[in-house]
């Protein structure tokens, strides 16, 4: 696995290079430290890395049929691996997204760009294998990278076949996921006694009950956390983008609204990747921003936090 | 997963897709049926005319148009095109053929009534549903081919359907109504989180002629049959 990685670093780079000829503005140096590189994050445990940004399909790529919004989300994702993104999650339940990100990478020939995470999403708890496999040849590979229980259903029977599946080498990681906070008991409980390699959660600058209990867990435990809903659904920019940024913004490496909520969400140490979700390659561009440059600290995170709630 | 969860989602959580793609569908089933449209328009201006010509031949046969528009509407639109992107879509999709299937069986063995109706009181109506809901897909798109045609698209077509509630009989009618009161309130539901607010006029306004089509409804007294 070692030969892929470095190919994926090395289109990775190559990527970026190309880039910061074309966007130097995108690389500005707000922070006075040298700001080229991705923000990248360890998963623990492993010796592997991936970019603290990666993309959610969840609506966005649920097109149908459609060729035109087909050839426009292949261009999204177009953006999102040459700004230096690799993490893709979906689930069959969204829909045709699974398809589209199939066709996707099949237009771009991406299938090594990818780090690919999708969920096992049935209440029949022996349709794992099965489910994954049809995930698989929806998006045109033979095997993902991380496979997780969607919002744990039937998750004792899946995550028992799921472990297998790691053991015969069939997945990379395996993990669990919740979203809208619900299950948090439960899902700490299975935190404390399973071997997982990854959760994802819903956290952002307004949803923070997860500081409490499972980000402090996950970081104990040495689980990689995914985090969905970093824009709550789109309602934090209805609710913000009409406001001005802070004037101490520039300070904690942040040009736009989603730069803030993004690099609030992966400053928390425990946060290993957050995934928006766009349909719009300028607001790709936006989100990849938060990939780069400084980010805020423990104070500065404060402060972004009690902005928001002062607006 | 428990009650409390269920609960603990919203409206939100269940449509899976974004207005663009939704209004996409009319733009694609108009793209893809051109020039066949015409005879969706045909069919919409000749069940008013054939409904209020004597005898009972021509009225079964705009029945039987009602028939095709419900099957066509159903079948094309929501189990081809919007079925994909959203499943409940196709389940409504195979309910619409089973209600053109409904009305087909009402008409055979006599649930469509040949009493008169009052011309007036039934075409105005029907002319705004079949002329001027179609417009609404416009307005929000912005694309006239957008353009939600009797007979192909779902909401224009219930919305029209919910008035031959005026010509079929006591109980077909409590059969023919579940669908016309279901897919008024998924589709109202599901515009309202879309946002897409000119659309919600169209199951307000199906609910409003399903009422209308019983006040058309003759008396039993004033029946021809």
């Amino acid at each position: 696995m070692a030969g892929w990685f470095s190919r994926r670093q090395f289109l990775i780079n190559a990527g970026l290079a190309g880039l910061a000829l074309k966007s130097p503005s995108l690389f500005a140096n707000t922070s006075g430290t040298p700001s080229l590189s991705p923000i990248m994050r360890q998963i623990p445990g492993a010796n592997e890395s991936i970019p603290a940004i990666g993309m959610g399909t969840w609506i966005t790529f649920n097109v149908g049929g459609d060729e035109q919004l087909v050839a426009q989300r292949t261009r999204v994702l177009k953006t999102f691996f040459d700004l230096g993104g690799t993490v893709v999650d979906g689930s069959p339940m969204y829909g045709t997204a699974a398809d589209v990100i199939g066709e996707a990478l099949d237009s771009l020939d991406a299938h090594d760009r990818i780090f690919a995470a999708t969920k096992i999403w049935t209440g029949d708890e022996s349709e794992t294998r099965q489910e994954a496999a049809r995930s698989g040849r929806r998006w045109g590979l033979d095997q993902f990278d991380l496979l997780q229980v969607h919002n744990l259903l039937g998750w004792q029977g899946h995550l028992e076949t799921l472990k297998q599946m790691k053991a015969n080498g069939e997945v990379r990681y395996i993990g669990i996921t919740t979203s809208h906070g619900r299950r948090h008991r439960e899902f700490a409980q299975i935190m404390e006694r399973e071997p997982l390699d990854f959760v994802q959660l819903t956290y952002n600058v307004l949803d923070r009950e997860v500081e409490n209990r499972l980000l402090p867990l996950a970081q104990e435990r040495g689980i990689g956390v995914i985090v969905n809903r970093p824009f709550q659904g789109g309602s934090l920019f209805r609710r913000f983008q009409s406001e001005p940024l802070p004037g101490w913004a520039g300070e904690a490496g942040i040009s736009n609204w989603a730069e803030f909520f993004l690099k609030f969400i992966i400053s928390h140490p425990a946060v290993t990747c957050a995934i928006p979700a766009t349909s719009k390659v300028e607001h790709m561009k936006e989100n990849m921003g938060a990939l780069y440059g400084a980010l805020p600290d423990a104070d500065q995170r404060q402060r972004m936090a009690d902005y928001v709630r002062s607006l | 997963m428990s009650g409390a969860d269920w609960l603990s989602y919203s409206l939100q959580d269940f449509v899976m897709f974004g207005p663009q793609v939704f209004l996409r569908l009319f733009v694609r089933i108009n793209q893809d049926l051109w020039p066949w449209q015409v005879l969706a328009v045909v069919a919409a201006i000749g069940i008013p005319v054939l409904l209020f010509r004597q005898g009972r031949n021509a009225r079964c046969f705009a029945v039987g148009l009602m028939v095709v528009a419900w099957v066509a509407s159903g079948y094309g639109f929501l189990v081809g095109y919007f079925g994909p992107i959203n499943w409940p879509a196709a389940w409504f999709g195979w309910a619409f053929v089973a209600q053109g299937g409904l009305l087909a069986t009402a008409m055979l063995f006599g649930g469509v009534h040949g009493g008169a109706l009052s011309s007036g009181r039934f075409v105005a109506p029907w002319l705004i549903v079949v002329c001027g809901l179609p417009w609404l897909a416009v307005a929000e798109s912005g694309q006239w081919q957008a353009l939600a045609l009797f007979g192909i698209a779902p909401g224009t077509t219930a919305a029209a359907g919910a008035l031959i509630v005026a010509v079929i009989t006591g109980p077909w009618r409590w059969l023919y109504l579940p669908l016309l009161v279901l897919w008024s309130l998924f589709s109202a539901a599901m515009f309202w989180v879309l946002q897409t607010s000119w659309l919600l006029v169209t199951p307000v306004a199906t609910l409003l002629l399903v009422g209308a089509g019983f006040w058309l409804s003759p008396r039993p007294a004033r029946s021809l049959d």
